[in-house]
């Protein structure tokens, strides 16, 4: 399938040599985006976590051990897997930017898309959303509550896009050539030791299109071709080589 | 002309196509799948002007300026605030999820008193004369324990006690009362603060400096402007953590001896020609050093090899502007002598009151005459004294007050400290939520939450500068609660103890003027930042040198890593509703906690990934799952405190143990400060 190239194309790099797995940006995103608080989160079978924080290892015996902590948004990728098999054109990946949509109402719950995603990016509402008592008076008024039966994911906060191109409009601003800070998720935003870049990969003046072409920067499991737009950083070889994990006894990954 | 096959085919074909040629079938689709996903137990957003307003958050150890936004007025999100020197534009995952607690189903929703098993709903009047007939029938026999070390309110609270003439005031334990006694003992005075900015080699001796020490989110602020001009970060530590992760290098280091670590990088620096014979102390303290610490000895202790040590010191020695910072893994529990090793190697790197190095700050200035002086107060130990009530040799008081801490969940010797509480003749919570410590109370006068009404603070531990922040009040109560610092000057005059002061607007306005801040500029977030700091004339430890005590491993037990992960909660507070996700599942499975160890101590008891665990020590057993490791030193385990709650809500209640359980306290002669940084614990299958 072709996919479509936009004249601006939002992504994110994560300098995993600076996070620190706090957890920071998943409880942001979560305040953000209107995610329900859960309280049996110990079942990671049924959680809905758009902003996952994995642990990594170099897999040495101590005292040779490495560790380093990976959050895995959405990747927006530029060749989704989850778009294209959408049966409901729900998701799709075709509004100028680059970020892959989510369209709630539209969604029949086949899952079909978690099925696609390398990812693991996917969520799907195991349950009704419930917040206790008076707690729903905190939804912000950018993502609309799930209901039970529809599948969700991080869209890198595409609420605020909107109003950044909105502002830009308003002050006879170019939408398409937004400054750097005119738009980033509320992950990006918060992340205590800054962690966490983002701009138009296609716009040499923010800082990501530069740091994107280091050798340092690495994208994850790029060799199935769904070209992400989140990139991750680390001077750590270990870690990069972890970017493409593949089986063991896999032929062709880097990591055999 | 009859109806016959052709037209019926017809028909059915020209239906269809015309069917979808009609927006009517599209459009009933679209109201379909709108509509049935359209529920009214489904909430409905609330749109409105969106406005962003300051506020503090106090809900670790820190307390640190953020912003919170606000549509139509109610509060949604909170946000870091990039004006405050403490946030920078980053928050904590407790200030993330701070505006969602505002309406945690533990929020106590009006003043209650204990009516056998059980509480009875009572008025704020009824309250505040209940409280005040106690108080005044109390005597001197009164008692208070605030959570909140840079407030206002803990200043009301122990001129209250103060005034009744008693000096039963404690803070809950943390970094800041060793570090100021140390400070003493060496003959400063002052707050302790580190310039992390400037620094350019910093040495986390235990110091989870990006998970739970200090300002955690302005260390992380420091930390990546660090990371730009080559400022190299080493963290020593029993095992790897977020700090570990991100730092240079990772030292191993039993747990409970960074401290004497930092004696043999003394030694080292001392022996190749560090410090100066003329400086005051300094022939006492090389002598003390090289003939309690030598190399090895420290090597055999800590289990840092004798090259790393000599490493680290020579690194120290030749960078600009090193800075070493000693803390135990958890952020508590420190010994003032552990306190005293890591300021004297500051000190024999010339590292006090200079670029880079440890500030001393002025101490938060007294507004209220019969408040405790600071330092005063952080010299109360508050576990001694509970455990003394337990023992039987300190009375309990007639009237215990406690303000915004647990010390039912969050103290080490907790069976005493659970059994001084219950003790008490009259117990009273000042708690916006049902904690343990609200649980066990007579009374209960629920404090507004932190954005319910006005706060303040002043300098937290770690600062570099002199600071004061205070903040409006951004929403009225949603329950029937008030703000303790009010409750408790009513109180004060009703029981006859006058303070000065009829509302906490006054104290928070006269410590403004005190410092000479211009209040009105501050209510709107912006913090005052003071520029002087007094001047220090230290001499090098040497009354009354002793050696540090080191733990002792006995080939069966296992040294205890107790660890803060600020998502799980800190000692005020369980994990908020919106923190549970944030929770690893190498974390937590299910509802049961993690504890790690490394794969050679796990072969060597016999235990495999997963097994359900028991971890016992000499205080009391823990439950838990274990999780093989490799970032953990050998015959060690790292467990999480903040765990096992059994008040508050479903959103904490019964997830994971209480590490706290396992941790006695010893209290340090001399200093009277307790210490309970790790215990030897017994790991083996539940």
């Amino acid at each position: 399938m072709q996919a479509i190239e936009f004249k601006v194309k939002w992504g994110m790099l994560v300098n995993l040599d600076k996070c620190t797995g706090c957890g920071a940006c998943t409880v942001a995103c979560r305040a953000e985006n209107n995610l329900s608080p859960e309280v049996e989160a110990g079942n990671k079978l049924r959680t809905n976590d758009w902003m996952n924080i994995y642990e990594l290892s170099n897999g040495e015996p101590f005292p040779h051990h490495e560790v380093a902590y990976l959050p895995r948004p959405c990747m927006q990728c530029g060749k989704p897997s989850c778009s294209t098999v959408c049966p409901v054109v729900a998701t799709t990946k075709d509004e100028e930017g680059g970020i892959v949509s989510q369209v709630y109402p539209r969604c029949i719950g086949c899952r079909y898309c978690m099925a696609a995603c390398p990812y693991h990016a996917r969520y799907f509402n195991w349950f009704d959303p419930v917040w206790p008592e008076g707690m729903e008076k905190t939804l912000t008024p950018y993502v609309s509550a799930r209901p039970r039966g529809v599948v969700e994911k991080c869209t890198f906060c595409h609420h605020r896009f909107m109003a950044a191109k909105e502002r830009a409009r308003m002050n006879d601003e170019d939408p398409t050539q937004l400054a750097e800070d005119a738009y980033i998720p509320a992950c990006a935003e918060i992340c205590p030791t800054g962690a966490i870049t983002f701009g138009d990969l296609h716009n040499p003046d923010h800082e990501i299109s530069k740091l994107v072409a280091s050798p340092n920067a690495f994208r994850l499991l790029v060799k199935l071709g769904t070209d992400p737009q989140v990139y991750y950083y680390s001077e750590r070889e270990w870690v990069r080589k972890l970017g493409d994990n593949y089986l063991k006894n896999d032929k062709g990954g880097e990591n055999v | 002309m009859g109806f016959d096959r052709r037209s019926f085919i017809s028909l059915v074909v020209g239906g269809a196509v015309g069917t979808t040629l009609t927006p009517v079938i599209w459009k009933t689709l679209d109201d379909v799948s709108i509509w049935s996903q359209n529920w009214s137990w489904i909430p409905r957003l609330k749109y409105g002007e969106e406005g962003k307003r300051f506020a503090l958050c106090k809900l670790g150890a820190d307390a640190y300026g953020i912003k919170i936004k606000t549509i139509a007025g109610n509060p949604v999100v909170a946000e870091g605030d990039p004006d405050h020197p403490l946030s920078l534009g980053g928050i904590c995952p407790l200030g993330a999820a701070s505006v969602q607690l505002l309406y945690s189903p533990s929020r106590v929703r009006n003043p209650k008193v204990k009516d056998g098993n059980t509480f009875k709903d009572i008025s704020w009047e009824e309250a505040e004369s209940l409280l005040a007939e106690k108080i005044k029938a109390a005597g001197s026999d009164i008692a208070m324990v605030s959570g909140d070390e840079t407030g206002s309110v803990t200043d009301i609270l122990t001129g209250l006690v103060g005034q009744a003439g008693s000096k039963n005031a404690f803070l809950m334990p943390s970094e800041s009362g060793p570090a100021a006694q140390a400070l003493a003992l060496l003959g400063g005075d002052g707050q302790i603060g580190y310039d992390l900015e400037n620094s350019d080699y910093i040495l986390m001796l235990g110091a989870d400096v990006l998970g739970s020490w200090g300002n955690v989110t302005r260390n992380g602020k420091a930390f990546a402007a660090g990371r730009k001009k080559d400022a190299q970060y080493v963290y020593v530590g029993p095992a790897q953590n977020g700090t570990a992760a991100v730092a240079d290098k990772w030292v191993p280091c039993a747990p409970g001896t960074e401290a004497v670590l930092a004696m043999g990088l003394a030694g080292v620096i001392i022996a190749d020609g560090g410090g100066r014979p003329f400086w005051s102390g300094f022939s006492q303290f090389s002598q003390f050093v090289s003939s309690t610490y030598p190399l090895e000895k420290v090597a055999q202790i800590t289990g840092v090899p004798a090259e790393t040590i000599k490493e680290l010191a020579q690194t120290l020695g030749k960078a600009k502007h090193p800075l070493v910072l000693t803390a135990a893994g958890a952020s508590q529990g420190l010994g003032a002598f552990e306190a005293v090793a890591g300021m004297c190697l500051n000190m024999l790197l010339e590292r006090i009151n200079e670029t880079g190095g440890v500030r001393v700050l002025p101490w938060n200035p007294r507004v209220i005459d019969a408040a405790m002086e600071h330092k005063n107060l952080l010299a109360n130990d508050l576990v001694a004294y509970l455990s003394a009530i337990a023992d039987g040799s300190a009375s309990a008081p007639a009237v215990f007050m406690i303000y915004g801490a647990n010390p039912a969940h969050s103290l080490p010797n907790l069976a005493k400290v659970q059994a001084a509480l219950e003790k008490a003749d009259f117990l009273v919570s000042f708690s916006s939520f049902m904690d343990e410590t609200a649980a066990l109370a007579d009374l209960i006068m629920p404090d507004s939450y932190g954005f319910e009404r006005l706060d303040d603070s002043y300098s937290p531990y770690g600062s570099a500068q002199p600071l004061y922040t205070v903040a409006a009040p951004i929403i009225k109560p949603v329950y029937d609660t008030k703000p303790a610092g009010d409750v408790l000057l009513s109180v004060a005059s009703a029981a006859g103890l006058d303070l000065g002061f009829d509302s906490f607007e006054d104290v928070v306005q006269a410590k403004a003027e005190a410092l000479g801040a211009d209040y009105d500029d501050m209510v709107d977030g912006t913090a005052w930042v003071g520029t002087e700091f007094p001047v220090q004339d230290l001499e090098l430890w040497s009354t009354p040198l002793r050696e540090i005590e080191a733990p002792v491993a006995d080939g069966k037990s296992l040294a205890l890593a107790p660890v803060v992960r600020l998502k799980i909660g800190s000692s005020k507070l369980a994990t908020p509703p919106f923190g549970t996700n944030a929770i690893r599942y190498d974390e937590m499975s299910g509802r049961e906690m993690y504890v790690l160890v490394n794969g050679v101590t796990a072969k060597n008891l016999g235990l495999q990934q997963d097994d359900a665990v028991k971890l016992t020590s000499a205080s009391g057993e823990c439950q838990a799952r274990l999780r093989i490791f490799e970032g953990v030193m050998d015959n060690t385990v790292v467990a999480p405190l903040g765990f096992g709650h059994t008040a508050w809500d479903d959103f904490s209640r019964g997830k994971g143990d209480n590490v706290f359980k396992l941790l006695p306290a010893s209290t340090e002669d001399q200093t009277g400060v307790s210490r309970f940084a790790t215990v030897q614990v017994v790991l083996g299958k539940a």
